[in-house]
């Protein structure tokens, strides 16, 4: 599936998204008064390749890009106003544009990211293509990424939630997960438990951190015909768990993640496993969850605990 | 209030394990032979009626936070179970009791499941 199909799949999915609750709102704009060389140290100061230009009212009028400035060191004309060399031809989203809308708009031009207006063309934002899937991740909690090429999201050192750096050798907690033993299933979930209960954490979080590893960990016994890891990380305001595995993946990621449905064997239902309320345990006992699964090459599942002293908004 | 040591003489159970829970308070009641049924529906302060008795029961209600587990129908427990559980200072109690008669027998005194309000 290429980006942007994908991205038609979620649009589809997620139609009632408006595109003023995914855009990030710390946008820096600029009046077009000023030089261009200030234009060009706020870039570099920002560390971005393009700002939308606005006039003494806010209202949005252009857009400058690196390109142009480039062209105006060509031609000596770094002292002059934005407004002399800006591109007036902006495409923008309004800010109750649907996620439909503005997938349309990743899809017709080829920018990487659209200045968002609301209805007094007033620039209240900005979009790139990570913002939509982070918007989604944002608001339900939950999605889970079923793609059969990108091998590189299985296993990077990237979150595949937050996006933020997850150095295995910097692990708090590490189990290796002995496939090859049932009884032994769910041994590495208990032993972070203990871990995260001799660290006196608030027995709910370490409970469901417990319960929910506990499932992952136990489907990578019974389902993955692979070996696989427990990682734990603790991040500030939040646990991170992964787990993962190198097996024959998730065959139907979307029949998986419904309640009730397993493909568990009936020697594995005697001993209890296959309700196929698993997933739907980690769903409900975990803050976020995405599993990224791909056929012959493994599963993993991440998962995000907020802790908790903050108080998270609940959606 | 309803203790454990209350449930054992109700069900006529055996303590196989975890004699130092007898006066912990018992707050609600379920019953499941599914591993994720007992992780998805259960507080801490439950106890759980079982016709399982592999030694991964214990490992599912420790990971959960469950007060005990309550083997129904006189079952043989294989010894790695209990084992497991008196390692754990882990509750577990055995009756003869079916799994309907002991659910019937405990919702008589009044406790209740997950799904009811307290
Ligand atoms: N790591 C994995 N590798 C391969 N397939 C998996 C993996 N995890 C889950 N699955 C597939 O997803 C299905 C649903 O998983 P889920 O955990 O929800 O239910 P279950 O494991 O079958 O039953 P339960 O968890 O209730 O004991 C499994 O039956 C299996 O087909
Ligand atoms: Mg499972």
């Amino acid at each position: 599936m290429s980006e942007n199909n994908k991205l038609a799949r979620y649009a589809a999915i997620f139609e009632d998204i408006k595109a003023g609750e995914i855009m990030s709102s710390n946008v820096v704009e600029i009046s077009a008064d000023k030089k261009i060389a200030h234009a060009k140290e706020l870039m570099k100061i920002k560390k971005i390749s393009g700002m939308p230009v606005v006039d003494e009212n806010k209202q949005l009028i252009g857009i400058i890009s690196i390109e142009d400035i480039i062209h105006a060191f060509e031609f000596n004309k770094i002292n002059d106003p934005i407004h002399r060399i800006m591109s007036t031809q902006v495409v923008t989203i309004h800010k109750d544009d649907s996620l439909a809308d503005v997938v349309d708009k990743f899809e017709n031009y080829k920018y990487g990211r659209f200045p968002v207006v609301d209805d007094d063309k007033r620039v209240c934002g900005i979009i790139s293509k990570e913002d939509i899937l982070h918007g989604i991740l944002e608001k339900f909690n939950l999605i889970y990424i079923h793609d059969q090429k990108r091998t590189s999201t299985l296993n990077t050192e990237y979150s595949a939630i937050t996006g933020e750096k997850l150095k295995i050798e910097e692990a708090e907690f590490h189990y290796q997960i002995d496939s090859s033993d049932i009884d032994a299933a769910g041994t590495g979930a208990a032993m972070l438990k203990q871990f995260l209960t001799g660290k006196s954490f608030h027995s709910d979080i370490v409970r469901r951190v417990g319960v929910a590893t506990y499932e992952a960990e136990t489907n990578v016994v019974i389902h993955s015909r692979g070996q696989g890891d427990i990682y734990f990380f603790q991040h500030e305001d939040r646990f991170i768990v992964r787990v993962v595995d190198n097996g024959i993946g998730i065959e139907d990621l979307d029949k998986a993640m419904k309640e009730g449905y397993s493909t568990a064997p009936d020697y594995i239902r005697e001993r209890g496993f296959g309700a196929g309320m698993g997933i739907a345990n980690m769903k409900r006992f975990a803050d976020k969850l995405v599993i990224i699964s791909e056929k012959k090459v493994g599963t993993q599942v991440e998962m995000i605990f907020y802790l908790p002293t903050q108080t998270w908004p609940l959606i | 209030m309803i203790k454990v040591r209350d449930i054992v003489a109700l069900l006529e159970a055996e303590v196989l394990s975890g004699e130092s829970k007898l006066d912990e308070e018992v707050k609600s009641v379920g019953a499941s032979d599914m591993i994720s049924d007992i992780l998805a529906l259960t507080q801490p302060g439950m106890m759980v009626l079982t016709g399982y008795t592999y030694p991964q029961v214990i490992r599912t209600a420790l990971v959960t936070d469950l007060l005990g587990l309550i083997v129904v129908r006189g079952k043989n427990i294989a010894p790695e179970t209990i084992a497991y559980a008196r390692e754990n200072d882990f509750l577990l109690l055995r009756t003869r009791s079916y799994l309907y008669s002991s659910c019937g027998k405990l919702y008589a005194t009044g406790l209740r499941g997950s799904d009811v309000g307290k």
